[in-house]
């Protein structure tokens, strides 16, 4: 009976580990996605390296969410 | 099929959603559907090598003729050739970038069409949305930008990573160590953790809201006006379905972006 109380709160614990991993990044995301527009805002003629750009630094900062919802399923 | 084993345990009258039980029953196909010679032909790996089907199959009827004036579908597919030759590789990585764009190209027709099976009525299934393949492709981008280091660099490429001199000589070690786990460790397994991440959770969200959608607008009889919940989850299900089409050709460009950006690191360090 204990056992299963424990696997249940593990499955709990684990989904807020993943919602506070999704912090981090959304935040970040947020970031860089507001940072493109304004520079395609203020010069349109570099838009392709902006969204490229962009793209790469989403990519990266998406990484520790990613991980977080691998651990989720880990755990 | 798949839709009653999704939803075998779900209670419209009690539930609000309806959960599978077995997540995992989504993912996997244990059951052979036909053999060649010993080797068991899963509902994964028929998949697998209808994209290499696909895949030749657009590449060849779509350049056979190279007409002075292109219809429709030669345009398309030079289109997309010249998408990842000229936008990904040369501009990525510099005038030695066509070198590498049948490879980049190879990658992202792949993972492309195995992400597209994930809104493909009657497929329904992402197959890289099991790990075997997003690892793979990973491991293959792996020794490609290994071995470009080494071609350009020699062995200072390995050098250059856990040695970086563009930083102070006390940070050195420490900068090298951080490199080191990040461009041979980390670089990889983000890469394929990314997307088989996105297939999981676009799988799961579609088959979790239409299943639910249509188990309760189906069972209508049963709980009268209970069904409107059904009628939301479908809507949102429908939603998160086109939301998905542009994650997929999202998540195939990333992939493709990103395996080029590590090649072009790992042929120009100084950048």
């Amino acid at each position: 009976m204990e056992l299963a109380a424990a696997e249940a709160l593990k499955g709990a614990i684990a989904l807020v580990g993943y919602g506070l991993a999704a912090i981090g990044p959304g935040i970040g995301i947020g970031i860089v996605a507001g940072s493109a527009i304004e520079a395609m805002a203020r010069q349109p003629e570099a838009a392709g390296i902006a969204r490229t750009t962009m793209f790469l630094g989403i990519a990266f900062t998406e990484a520790l969410a990613l991980i977080g919802f691998v651990l989720f399923f880990i755990a | 099929m798949e839709l009653i084993l999704a939803s075998a345990e779900c209670d419209p009258a009690h539930d609000i959603i309806c959960a599978p039980t077995d997540v995992n029953e989504l993912f996997e196909f244990r059951e052979a559907i036909f053999h060649i010679g010993s080797f068991p032909i899963t509902r994964t790996v028929f998949l697998i090598l209808a994209i290499a089907v696909i895949v030749s199959a657009v590449l060849y009827f779509g350049l056979r003729k190279k007409a002075v004036v292109p219809g429709k579908f030669q345009t398309s597919v030079e289109g997309l050739v010249g998408f990842v030759r000229n936008d990904i590789a040369i501009e990525i990585i510099g005038e030695h970038g066509a070198k590498y764009a049948p490879w980049l190209l190879s990658i992202f027709l792949f993972v492309l069409v195995g992400n597209l099976y994930e809104v493909t009525p009657g497929v329904n299934f992402p197959v890289t949305s099991r790990m075997a393949l997003p690892v793979m492709l990973a491991a293959i981008t792996w020794v490609v930008f290994v071995i470009a280091g080494i071609k350009r660099q020699g062995l200072h490429y390995f050098l250059g990573i856990v040695w970086p001199t563009s930083v102070p000589i006390a940070l050195r070690p420490l900068v090298g160590l951080i490199e080191f786990f990040s461009i041979l460790l980390l670089r990889p397994l983000t890469l394929a953790i990314r997307l088989f991440a996105n297939m999981v959770a676009g799988h799961l969200m579609l088959t979790l809201l239409l299943v639910s959608g249509w188990v309760f607008i189906s069972s209508v009889g049963d709980i009268g006006a209970r069904a409107g919940i059904g009628i939301a989850w479908f809507t949102m299900g429908l939603g998160i379905f086109v939301f998905e089409i542009v994650v997929i050709m999202l998540q195939a460009y990333i992939f493709t972006l990103l395996s080029a950006v590590y090649v072009q690191t790992s042929l120009y360090p100084e950048h």
